[in-house]
């Protein structure tokens, strides 16, 4: 494994080669560092561009790739397959890979102090608990199944009460009526309902005993001993990135619009209502990404009632103690 | 020689009656364009999820912006996939042809190529490759079947006789395929790339759902899913059909020219000649070298490309997974579970597709005008990606087995349609002007010469359709039911389960194979008796 992975980094290395006219008069000594996000570029990222934009990653001594994602990619698959440094998890995901099959990844960090993974209905056959839930349709996106199984289940709601269809991250279905709630980013999809005319009413699974994180910063146990370095640059530079972003999440996301964001297909007002509601998720008094003691373990015992067994080794807080 | 230059029926005729179809054509495209925009502006289709026409052009106007860079990466990934599967096809189907042995041992392989769900093996692509690549080989792969198998009914179905005039003048195995096989497979090769080219559009677009780049129709989709917009959805639809419909246009005007001067004038009186059969052992050691080949070829690319173990499952890796490790028996019963939900699926909707095909491909020899005005709305329902029309259709037919069945119809006839129809438009003149001397009425030619001399094809349609028809029993599962191998398979990627995800895409391709076998068995049995020959 240890050969294989290096020669994807070398084959990565040749990869970035390619775009060098491009880059080379910025980074002459920089170091390469891969970045793969875990959607289509959204202000979820808003911090990540704004580092970049600002030079906050050169000034680190970074030379930043940064890979998009979307609903097919695997990000964790990204880091195993050598094609990223670190990317954006969901906690269960990750830790379930790690105590199944042994997978050789470690949470350094938490974008999302609390998931933004809600229930989304309409105002007018509102579900505002998950007693609600009972004898409804509820579109879910079968990746995310078992945090809904856990969220009732903790919430003591019986399974086969809840009718549970696939999401194809499509909210017309709901608009429309033809389900009555779906599981989506809480940040998000209620700006849309609203476009359509529409009033939306949501509750996170978080506020319901699903109590974990989201966007987990995730590396491998390799790639944290080889670039332990780069790693905290990069964590050092996005956190600026961040707090920036979020001093007035009004203002940065029409800087995006014709590059980041270009061809996304979204407005910046619904980029301006993400980066807003997602601001009291993201902030902590100990910094962004800062995982503390009791989150980590309101996480293990969350993830016990899905039986993923997670462990406080699982977590690793000591990168950040460096940044 | 057996060829003709000029058209058979007087040209006279022919000029009125194609004038007439014309016009029909035209206002029969536009009767449909009126009726979607009456249903799309009074929201009578569920509950406006059907956008207008007008709606939709008033929304892609506004976003004409997006739309270049989005449409030349998608052109990038979809004609470069286009050039290279076409390349390799063309070149491996003549191989196939001029090779019996090669034809057998590359069976498998061909099969298991087809096979292969888009859905499975596009995050694959998307870890082992970087930037356009995953694009060209998921385009690629979604060309090579179809032109391959083209190319080898082409060359088999050549006039005997032509062959025996050039050998008889001394011609060796590279002047036959020279002179003779390579032209008359031309309509057939041509009509392989006309399937092609909307495979080859979608294969990128599909790619592009998993690749994270920035730009593409399937990116650019992507990021307009959450937004509640039919109207953008459908531009979005309708931008990646124009490119397959100019894509199709242009093969089949070329096809068109080239098989209005190479079709028979009369009928090959010799029966076709026989595959020389070796020993029944060695047979047998073909068949299993055909059967081993695919899984020699999944080991090599693995260990060449180097994917790390985890993710890339080998062949032995997978038997393990299945049933060695600890989590053996939970994988067989969720796999089991998952296949009583889609096998019985997968059978009804691949006889309805083929049904569909059929009647369609027989509709477009008696009422052409009808069957050509329908073409747009069947190039969309093969370029449209599904997903952008997943709340349409479970708002239309709900969440059950109807919509399971309409997804699965829809990606199974058009294949099956146009080899049909080529089969059909190929039959002798000389045979079609003896029933029409004595007076035959359309319908009374199609069953006298048209449906039997078409068989081949017929097999030949089967056979492209049972792989697809899984595929769209799988897509419609994952998107809409939330049932069976689609949903497993869905979930399975979601759980970082790289073993249940190969498992599914192996079992597919092993379920694919198996029905492909059955056909083959009943398609030798019927044709042997007719003194036919398969094709391909």
């Amino acid at each position: 494994m240890h050969l294989t992975l290096n020669r994807r980094h070398f084959m990565g290395v040749m990869g970035a080669a390619a775009t060098m006219p491009m880059m080379s008069r910025l980074a002459s000594a920089a170091m390469p560092f891969t970045f793969q996000a875990s959607w289509i570029n959204d202000a979820e990222f808003a911090g990540y561009f704004l580092a970049a934009d600002k030079g906050f990653y050169k000034e680190a001594g970074l030379d930043l790739s940064y890979l998009s994602g979307g609903p097919d990619v695997i990000p964790e698959s990204a880091i195993i397959a050598g094609k990223a440094d670190l990317t954006l998890t969901t906690p269960d995901t990750t830790i379930k890979a790690i105590v199944e099959q042994g997978a050789p990844f470690k949470i350094i960090g938490a974008q999302y102090q609390k998931n933004p993974i809600g229930i989304v209905s309409l105002a007018k056959n509102p579900i505002r608990e998950p007693k609600d839930l009972i004898g409804k349709t509820l579109a879910v996106p079968p990746v995310n199944v078992i945090s809904v199984e856990a969220m009732l289940k903790i919430s003591g709601v019986d399974r086969s009460q809840v009718n549970i269809v696939p999401y194809a991250y499509d909210p017309t279905p709901l608009i429309k009526g033809e389900i009555d709630a779906s599981l989506d980013f809480t940040t998000n999809v209620p700006f849309t309902i609203k476009q359509a005319g529409e009033q939306a009413t949501s509750f996170l699974l978080y506020d319901f005993g699903f109590t974990i994180f989201n966007d987990t910063v995730v590396v491998t146990e390799e790639t944290l001993k080889a670039k332990r370095k780069e790693i905290v640059a990069f964590l050092k530079a996005s956190r600026m990135g961040w707090e920036e972003n979020l001093k007035d999440p009004a203002i940065y996301p029409k800087t995006f619009a014709d590059s980041w964001f270009k061809g996304t297909g979204r407005s910046i007002d619904n980029e301006v209502y993400f980066n807003t509601a997602q601001k009291p998720l993201i902030e902590n008094a100990k910094g962004v990404y800062a995982m503390s003691e009791e989150a980590i373990a309101a996480n293990i015992e969350a993830l016990a009632a899905v039986g993923i067994a997670a462990k406080r080794e699982h977590f690793d807080t000591t990168v950040l103690e460096e940044v | 020689m057996a060829t003709e230059t000029a058209p058979g029926a007087p040209s006279g005729k022919l000029k009125g009656k194609s004038g007439f179809r014309h016009s029909s054509a035209i206002r029969n495209a536009a009767i449909l364009l009126v009726a979607w925009e009456i249903l799309g502006r009074f929201k009578l289709v569920a509950g406006g999820a059907l956008p207008a026409p007008t709606e939709v052009l008033v929304r892609f106007w506004s976003d004409r912006g997006d739309y270049p860079a989005h449409i030349l990466a998608t052109f990038q990934g979809a004609s470069l996939g286009f050039l290279i599967g076409n390349g390799i096809a063309i070149l491996a189907g003549i191989l196939f042809a001029i090779s019996p042995l090669a034809a057998r041992l590359g069976r498998g392989l061909n099969v298991a190529m087809f096979a292969l769900p888009p859905i499975a093996i596009s995050p694959i692509l998307v870890l082992t490759f970087a930037g356009m690549t995953p694009r060209v080989v998921l385009a690629a792969l979604g060309c090579y079947f179809v032109t391959m198998s083209a190319t080898v009914t082409g060359i088999s179905q050549t006039d005997r006789r032509m062959l025996d005039v050039v050998r008889a003048y001394g011609g060796g195995r590279f002047a036959l395929l020279r002179l003779v096989e390579i032209r008359a497979a031309l309509p057939a090769i041509l009509a392989g790339l006309r399937v092609a080219a909307p495979a080859a559009v979608l294969g990128s677009i599909l790619a592009e759902f998993g690749g994270g780049g920035r730009f593409g129709l399937g990116v650019y989709l992507i990021g307009s899913l959450g937004r509640a917009d039919p109207a953008r959805l459908w531009g979005i639809g309708l931008a990646a059909t124009a490119m397959a419909l100019i894509a199709y246009g242009i093969f089949s005007v070329i096809e068109a020219r080239i098989t209005r001067s190479t079709r028979a004038v009369t009928v090959a009186a010799t029966p076709p000649g026989r595959r020389a059969e070796g020993s029944r052992l060695s047979s047998i050691a073909i068949t299993l070298a055909s059967i081993a080949l695919p899984f020699i070829v999944w080991w090599l690319l693995l260990k060449i490309l180097g994917t790390p173990a985890m993710i890339a499952k080998t062949p032995a890796g997978v038997f393990d997974y299945l049933f060695i490790a600890a989590s053996a028996s939970s994988a067989q019963s969720r796999l089991l579970a998952a296949l009583g939900q889609t096998l019985p699926m997968t059978l009804i909707g691949m006889a309805a597709g083929l049904a569909f095909a059929f009647a369609l491909a027989l509709a477009s020899v008696v009422r052409p005008g009808i069957v050509r005005s329908f073409m747009p709305v069947a190039l969309v329902t093969q370029t449209m990606p599904l997903v952008a029309l997943t709340p349409l259709l479970v708002l239309l037919l709900g969440r059950g087995p109807s919509v399971i069945l309409w997804i699965t119809i829809s990606v199974t006839f058009f294949p099956a349609f146009v080899t049909l129809a080529q089969g059909l438009g190929m039959v002798s003149r000389g045979a079609l002007d003896v029933v029409r001397a004595y007076g035959a009425s359309p319908w009374a030619q199609l069953r006298l010469v048209s449906i039997p001399a078409s068989l081949p094809y017929l097999f030949a349609a089967m056979r492209l359709a049972v792989p697809r028809a899984l595929l769209g029993v799988m897509i419609a599962e994952w998107l809409a039911t939330g049932t069976g191998l689609g949903n497993l398979l869905n979930q399975s990627r979601g759980y970082l389960d790289y073993g249940m995800i190969w498992t599914v895409a192996v079992v597919s391709v092993l379920i694919s194979v198996l029905f492909y076998q059955i056909v083959i068995l009943v398609e030798r049995h019927v044709l042997q008796k007719h003194g036919m020959q398969p094709a391909a």
